[in-house]
């Protein structure tokens, strides 16, 4: 092969390369800018696009549902509230697991760490069964017990995954200057390890709002998530008001990502090997 | 990410075992209590027999295996099949497409390029499920925006192959920022002046990526193919609201068992399956990270 042969050869896999990527985000994107459009239309119905006219009417539509607000009432209420019991018990499982090698250590880890491999689908059911025998039937109670246990495991990780990256030595000076080791930890350890205790906030925050496989089994008539009613009538009906209601959920995974950045930095996100499972 | 990591050695800071106990205690009583138990109490009904009408087994069911030879059917195999063939197309194309991507991000784009594409690919991981698949259905679905175009070019939108189609398109785009992320570490450890010195060597770089890059890779790049087969295969939102109920994958049938049959122990026993899959798969991702671990 000659040299020029060689060098067109090169510019033309280049260039069929860029075409690719420049298709495989297109691919990505595509789907939710016609979202955020259509959620703007001011049309009745879905037609092509781009839209004569913008209106927010399908904004206003989806604040008048009730199932919308009841659903996202308890979506959050559910998700501030297993986020909160999973950033303690799981930052205390996570220090436990961090400060001593006891025997048993790792499969202690494997265990806190296992919701991970098992399908939602399979949680969601097996806790239906399960707690429908020992007599729970509140929809709130079944739902929280479900996103704990899907939750869980993402803040453990995070915050183990911080304590095994902090200077341990930093801890080590405290001790040594007379600090007790209560104070060595709420003092030092704790403000060390504070990315990895946001990033999995913010993870168990995203899993529990978006979750359906779980809250679907878990539901009662009164009590159901957003994520739940919305797959529902997107089934039932194809009604732009679910591209607004998506709109907003976008929003929601915006402000999450800023807050993210802004406390960990993405760079520190993948370090931490948080896309390897 | 080339540096070498400089550990400290650990300290091991000698802890009472009491206060151990005492911090673990809440996370192993709770996974015991609502994980546990629930999975036992699975097996365990997935054993029982079936009574037609009745919700759920009765507490003195006789064991049975007839949950588990009931699956042993052709509709069943389909089920599996079609969850298997659509999960490992998706793993696949998104493979294809993640590799290039990720290979530009970390050796091509400058680092402006790169915190933006990387911004955005960690924006598409975070997307809610449910976003994903109705900006789908909205883009390319039976009635999207695209069906003029569809439709011009000859191709039905309401096929079984095209909604086959768009279920592993919704697979795909889950799968393509999942997998990229993954492979962006594996990329930053290849040097890349083997290449380099390839290429300077006259190979042209369509070779020289085939013949060294895509080998040194190998290990990242099957496991970010596991990675997203189990993804897929445990994936429900995407098959339930895409396939519309024509294309259906195991998470869907244990569905089905349990809101319109009420046939506990059998949606029990796919359930066990469905575990046991992704179990398997699971543990290959672990032997092959294992064997790249002990290598390097």
């Amino acid at each position: 092969m000659t040299g020029t042969a060689k060098r067109l050869g090169d510019r033309l896999l280049g260039g069929a390369m860029i075409a690719m990527l420049g298709l495989v985000l297109a691919f990505l994107v595509t789907p939710l800018l016609v979202t955020c459009l259509l959620a703007f239309d001011a049309r009745s119905f879905l037609g092509p696009l781009p839209p004569p006219a913008l209106s927010m009417r399908w904004f206003e539509k989806l604040v008048s549902l009730d199932y919308v607000t009841t659903g996202l009432a308890t979506s959050l209420k559910i998700a501030v509230l297993t986020t909160s019991v999973d950033v303690f018990i799981g930052t205390a499982a996570a220090v436990a697991l961090d400060r001593s090698n006891f025997p048993g250590r790792s499969l202690v880890m494997a265990v806190f760490l296992s919701p991970l491999i098992v399908p939602a689908v399979v949680i969601g059911f097996a806790l239906l069964l399960f707690l429908s025998r020992i007599g729970i039937v509140d929809g709130f109670t079944r739902l929280l017990c479900g996103h704990i246990v899907i939750t869980l495991p993402y803040v453990v990780r995070t915050v183990l995954a911080s304590l095994s990256g902090r200077d341990r030595r930093l801890t080590e000076a405290a001790l040594v200057l007379g600090a007790t080791e209560h104070q060595a930890f709420w003092n030092i350890t704790l403000p060390l390890i504070r990315s990895g205790m946001v990033t999995g906030a913010v993870f168990a925050f995203a899993v529990s709002l978006d979750d359906v496989a779980v809250s679907m089994f878990l539901t009662d008539p009164s009590t159901y998530t957003l994520p739940v009613a919305l797959v529902s009538n997107m089934r039932a009906s194809f009604d732009l008001t679910i591209a607004a209601a998506a709109v907003l959920l976008m929003a929601v995974s915006a402000v999450l990502i800023i807050v993210l950045e802004r406390f960990v930095g993405f760079d520190r996100l993948l370090g931490q090997g948080l896309f390897r499972s | 990410m080339t540096a070498i990591p400089v550990q400290p050695p650990p300290i091991a800071i000698p802890a009472p075992p009491r206060t151990t106990l005492f911090l673990l205690a809440p996370g192993l009583l709770l996974l015991f209590a609502i994980f546990a138990l629930p999975l036992f109490g699975l097996v365990l009904e997935s054993l029982k027999q079936y009574v037609p009408g009745r919700v759920g087994s009765a507490v003195d069911a006789p064991l049975t295996l007839e949950n588990y030879r009931e699956l042993a059917t052709p509709s069943f195999a389909g089920v599996l099949y079609e969850t298997f063939k659509l999960s490992a197309a998706a793993s696949l194309a998104g493979l294809l497409a993640a590799f290039p991507l990720a290979y530009c991000i970390v050796r091509r784009f400058s680092p402006r390029q790169r915190a933006v594409c990387i911004g955005l690919l960690v924006m598409l991981v975070l997307l809610s499920m449910l976003v994903r698949t109705y900006a789908l259905e909205l883009a390319f679905g039976s009635v999207g925006v695209a069906r003029p175009l569809f439709l011009a070019l000859g191709i039905s939108p309401t096929s079984r192959w095209y909604t086959e189609t768009l279920v592993a398109a919704g697979l795909l785009h889950a799968v393509v920022p999942m997998c990229t992320l993954t492979l962006l570490g594996t990329i930053q450890n290849i040097d890349p002046r083997f290449c380099d010195a390839a290429q300077s060597l006259g190979a042209p770089a369509w070779k020289a990526h085939l013949g060294i890059t895509v080998p040194l890779a190998l290990p990242g790049l099957v496991s970010a193919f596991l990675i997203a087969m189990t993804f897929s295969i445990s994936a429900f939102v995407i098959p339930m609201v895409l396939g519309k109920g024509r294309v259906l994958f195991l998470s869907n049938t244990i569905y089905t068992r349990f809101s319109d049959v009420a046939n506990y122990p059998s949606g029990a026993a796919v359930s066990i399956v469905m575990l046991v899959i992704s179990l398997l798969v699971l543990s290959l991702v672990s032997l092959v990270q294992r064997r790249r671990g002990s290598r390097s």
